[in-house]
């Protein structure tokens, strides 16, 4: 039996599923006959969800009970309400509409319904989105899930049939989203060197910059901000959408609405001519964005434009004339041919849940389970279900005993035997299977006794397809812990490879309580900053105060680990060791909200800041400094229109001025450290000086070439007067010093005073003197470990400032 | 990744010599054992003594040799004798600071 692999693209505008063989990829087409469904939903008045290009059909002319565009508001609360059937709808529920309606679409053509598939992301999607993606894909049907980050999809659909070494862009710009992917392909491997992207840019950004001409061609005087004007300005961006799909074949556009808009109770006519030129000039802004973010993400990695051999385009916005034109002269490359940039996604999604997941169909599974046939003697069998690898590992273990004395692996088309293989003492065996190049290859699995007598293995056979596989692949931003002190407790660094899982062990650093309400709270965040507060909350682990049957004083322990998988989606788990209890489940993923308020007195803080700059920049008479904060003052420009459109009830353009805040907030910060130079590079030079002080008294060779590694990047980070690296440096020069340090006989008794002379701050001051008494006695004994343990604890009860906390975004632990 | 006791060449028992396509066999074979329970995988040598090997230290390894500019920085500190005996008694605590929150 045939075995399948499903794939999902799961998308602003437009989804789409296909299905892989092992050997062909196949696109799905819908009831319709298409082989994109749109992403809109319709319920009418009986409750019952239409989805697709029949859905679509009633956006304009019923808007009050059809949407789309709902992955934009993935893993936020905002449900979308459906007048007639009087009833409201998360984003997640939407979108298992659509993905419902995809897994009919695979039934109707290749009789199964799925029940494994991988389903696409944007890379640059955060936790609580990718999370809501997961909920949605459950809800479908779906049992087991796998999320892929869309440019990763597109490189694995690209690269299926091409082997020239390289370096690789794959430039996705959506309906809502823009992703740039810097891959490298080398002796037939296919890595992804970093990513970077812009969660809120896409063709819809085109669309309203085409909508804004023409109410200021037509002088129609709609606003964003005003609620009722939405309807009008709604109209106007589908003719503006139509318009700009025609003027990638034509000159000339004519956008005329069907009936008059109802503007202030005036009917207005809207007929006017765009022309390519004019749409040109506004949608250039906007693709210029997007190429500044390649040429980022190739300098961020050492590279220019002239590295690149391919630049593979993704998404029905790159049909532009303009933007495959102005790839071309920005990257000097031309934009790879005979890739369909509407399905190069869904494809990959489809190849890699060969890779991932296994057959979605029923029959013999890519990573069988052990069978309970009575007769057979159970396996379990390891192997790569996809790999670029000729000769890939098979691994097995025998479960049941007597295992069989030696195995044997054969391909079933007899060009592959191997040796009969020993099985070792813990019912190991190991092969290299060799591959046909570009198939899935079946192989049989044959034991035998010592006595020569076949046994029958359990599974018997494995198939491999050999292929391009991707390397695992990277995290897009950091993700850490929020600590009370504002800093960030790093679990996995930008670049991790994927899946991931760490655990650290924190301190409270007050009491938490039995009782009603959040007694502990354990932020986590992501982005690449080192201050909590610069980075965005993705969830919070909250364990209730009902949870606890006693008090757990401040220090106590708790066990946070943070989980990945492949698509980037986050578990948490909290453990308590006093109680031994674990708290599972309990990180609270959601997209914050975007309210008028909160983001207008974001960019009130904003602009105050970036005043004094202005004003600091003018006193010391720095003008690149005035040049940054003009264009900060720019971005926040931006920012600011996107908060007035929240006014009008636009909750999209919210979570974008959101966004867009939160990176002003630490460029802006950037700039402020900038300003703090001559104390930073004071901190570094006295970091050095102590790290180098006791690394010659204390050191080891090991750790002195490590410093003097250290040493070289921090001269470098002066060098270039960058002040996060040079942070970033200052602190690994005070670790290494800090190792020779606490070689230092006195260094703990040190550490104990400087602790103790701050005790009067501690949380529990009776228990602070208690411990601070604990420490001089072990002191007088000389009892190195017993005054360790008494700064440690002091250190735990020492605490952070109500503005530190509040910055940190109200964490518990330490 | 610490240079000495979790280099990468280390973790994947490989030498620099290695070629790309060694990297990636020999880290779906330390998952697979890993994956099977099988003794031989759960420790790897290193110049401070054997290590613990999970397969996150398998897949930052594989993920460091991947690209060449870390592979690079990571190749001198591979020659050094894996097995030596431990470093100096009283081994240092380089996390004391940032445990204590003095820093970060």
């Amino acid at each position: 039996m045939t075995r399948h692999f499903v794939g999902f693209d799961l998308g602003t505008t437009n989804s789409a599923a296909a299905v892989f063989d092992g050997e062909q990829v196949t696109v799905v087409r819908n009831r319709q006959g298409g082989v994109l469904t749109p992403s809109v939903v319709r319920i009418n008045a009986k409750g019952v969800a239409t989805v697709g290009a029949r859905a679509r059909g009633f956006l304009d002319s019923d808007p009050a009970n059809t949407h789309g565009g709902f992955k934009r508001l993935m893993g936020t609360r905002k449900g979308l309400r459906f007048a007639a059937a009087g009833v409201e709808r998360l984003p997640e529920e939407l979108a298992a509409e659509v993905l419902r309606s995809l897994r009919g679409d695979v039934a109707d053509q290749f009789g199964f319904a799925p029940t494994h598939a991988v389903v696409t992301v944007p890379a640059l999607f955060e936790v609580p989105q990718s999370h809501a993606t997961v909920k949605a894909a459950k809800l479908a049907g779906l049992e087991h899930v796998e999320l892929l980050q869309e440019p990763v999809a597109s490189a694995l659909a690209a690269g299926w049939d091409r082997t020239e070494a390289g370096w690789w862009l794959v430039y996705d710009l959506g309906g809502g989203t823009f992703d740039v992917t810097l891959l490298e392909s080398r002796e037939g491997l296919l890595r992804v060197v970093g990513h970077d992207g812009d969660n809120f840019l896409g063709g819809r950004d085109v669309d309203a910059a085409l909508v804004d001409w023409i109410v200021r061609d037509q002088g129609l005087g709609l606003r964003r901000e005003d609620a009722a004007h939405a309807e009008a300005l709604r109209r106007l961006t589908a003719a503006a959408e139509e318009a700009k799909i025609e003027l990638s074949r034509a000159n000339e556009a004519a956008i005329a609405l069907p009936a008059a808009l109802l503007v202030d109770g005036d009917a207005i006519e809207v007929d006017c001519v765009l022309d390519r030129g004019t749409a040109e000039r506004l949608a250039l802004p906007l693709i210029d964005r997007s190429i500044d973010r390649c040429l980022a993400l190739l300098r961020a990695h050492g590279l220019d434009a002239s590295a690149l051999r391919h630049v593979v385009l993704v998404g029905g916005p790159t049909a532009m004339p303009a933007l495959r034109a102005r790839i071309a002269e920005r990257l000097g490359v031309d934009p790879a041919e005979g890739l369909d940039p509407m399905t190069l996604v869904v494809r990959g999604a489809a190849l890699h849940a060969c890779a991932a997941l296994g057959s979605a169909s029923p029959g013999p599974g890519a990573s069988p389970a052990p069978s309970p046939s009575a007769a057979a003697r159970n396996v379990l069998l390891k192997f790569p279900a996809m790999t670029t690898d000729p000769t890939p590992p098979v691994l097995g273990r025998c479960l049941a005993k007597p295992a069989p004395a030696e195995v044997r692996l054969e391909r079933v088309d007899g060009g592959f035997t191997s040796d009969w293989t020993p099985v070792d003492a813990e019912g190991a065996f190991f092969f290299l299977a060799e591959l046909q190049p570009r198939r899935a290859n079946t192989f049989r699995l044959e034991g035998r006794d010592r006595d020569g007598r076949a046994v029958t293995l359990e599974p018997s056979t494995a198939t491999i397809v050999h292929g391009v596989t991707i390397g695992d692949p990277p995290l897009a931003r950091t993700i850490g812990v929020a600590l009370a002190s504002g800093g960030v407790r790093v679990y996995f660094e930008r670049g991790a490879p994927l899946p991931a899982r760490r655990t650290f062990v924190h301190h409270t650093v007050e009491a938490a309580l039995p009782g009603a309400g959040v007694a502990l709270r354990i932020p986590v965040v992501q982005g690449d900053f080192d201050e909590a507060h610069l980075c965005r909350l993705v969830g919070a682990i909250e364990i209730d105060g009902g949870a606890l049957d006693r008090t757990l004083p401040s220090g106590t322990p708790v066990e946070v680990t943070l989980s990945l998988d492949r698509g980037g989606n986050l578990s948490a788990q909290a453990y308590v060791p006093a109680i031994d209890e674990a708290f599972e489940s309990v990180a609270h993923l959601l997209v914050p909200e975007a309210t008028p308020e909160v983001l207008e007195k974001a960019v009130a803080e904003l602009h105050e800041r970036l005043e004094a700059l202005r004003r600091d920049a003018f006193r010391l008479q720095l003008p690149s400094m005035v040049a940054d904060v003009d264009r900060a003052e720019a971005e926040l420009a931006r920012c600011r229109a996107g908060t007035t459109a929240t006014r009008g009830g636009d909750e999209d353009a919210g979570q974008k001025a959101r966004r867009d805040l939160l990176e002003l907030e630490a460029a802006v910060t950037a700039l402020e450290a900038a300003r703090r130079w001559p104390e930073l590079e004071g901190d570094a030079r006295e970091a050095m000086v102590w790290a180098t002080s006791w690394m010659s008294s204390h050191g080891t060779p090991a750790e002195s070439r490590l410093l003097e590694d250290a040493v070289a990047q921090l001269e470098q980070a002066l060098a270039q007067r960058n002040p996060r690296l040079l942070q970033l440096q200052s602190r690994h020069v005070r670790r290494l010093g800090s190792a020779a340090f606490h070689r230092w006989p006195g260094a703990w008794g040190s550490m104990f005073e400087y602790a103790a002379s701050r005790v009067h701050e501690a949380t529990d001051l009776r228990r602070a003197a208690e411990v601070v008494a604990q420490g001089r006695a072990a002191q007088g004994r000389g009892d190195r470990d017993g005054v360790r343990a008494a700064t440690e604890q002091l250190w735990e009860m020492l605490p952070s400032d109500v503005r530190t906390r509040a910055r940190s975004h109200r964490s518990d632990v330490r | 990744m610490d240079p000495l006791a979790d280099n990468p060449f280390f973790v994947l028992d490989l030498t620099p010599a290695c070629t790309a396509i060694e990297v990636e066999r020999q880290a779906a074979k330390l998952l697979a054992m890993l994956e099977l329970g099988l003794a031989a995988a759960g420790t790897h040598a290193s110049p401070l003594g054997r290590r613990p090997r999970t397969p996150e230290k398998v897949r930052e390894a594989a993920a460091a040799l991947r690209d060449p500019a870390r592979r690079a920085a990571f190749e001198p500190w591979a020659t050094a004798p894996a097995g030596a005996a431990p470093s100096a008694p009283g081994a240092p605590w380089p996390e004391a600071f940032a445990a204590l929150t003095w820093w970060r």
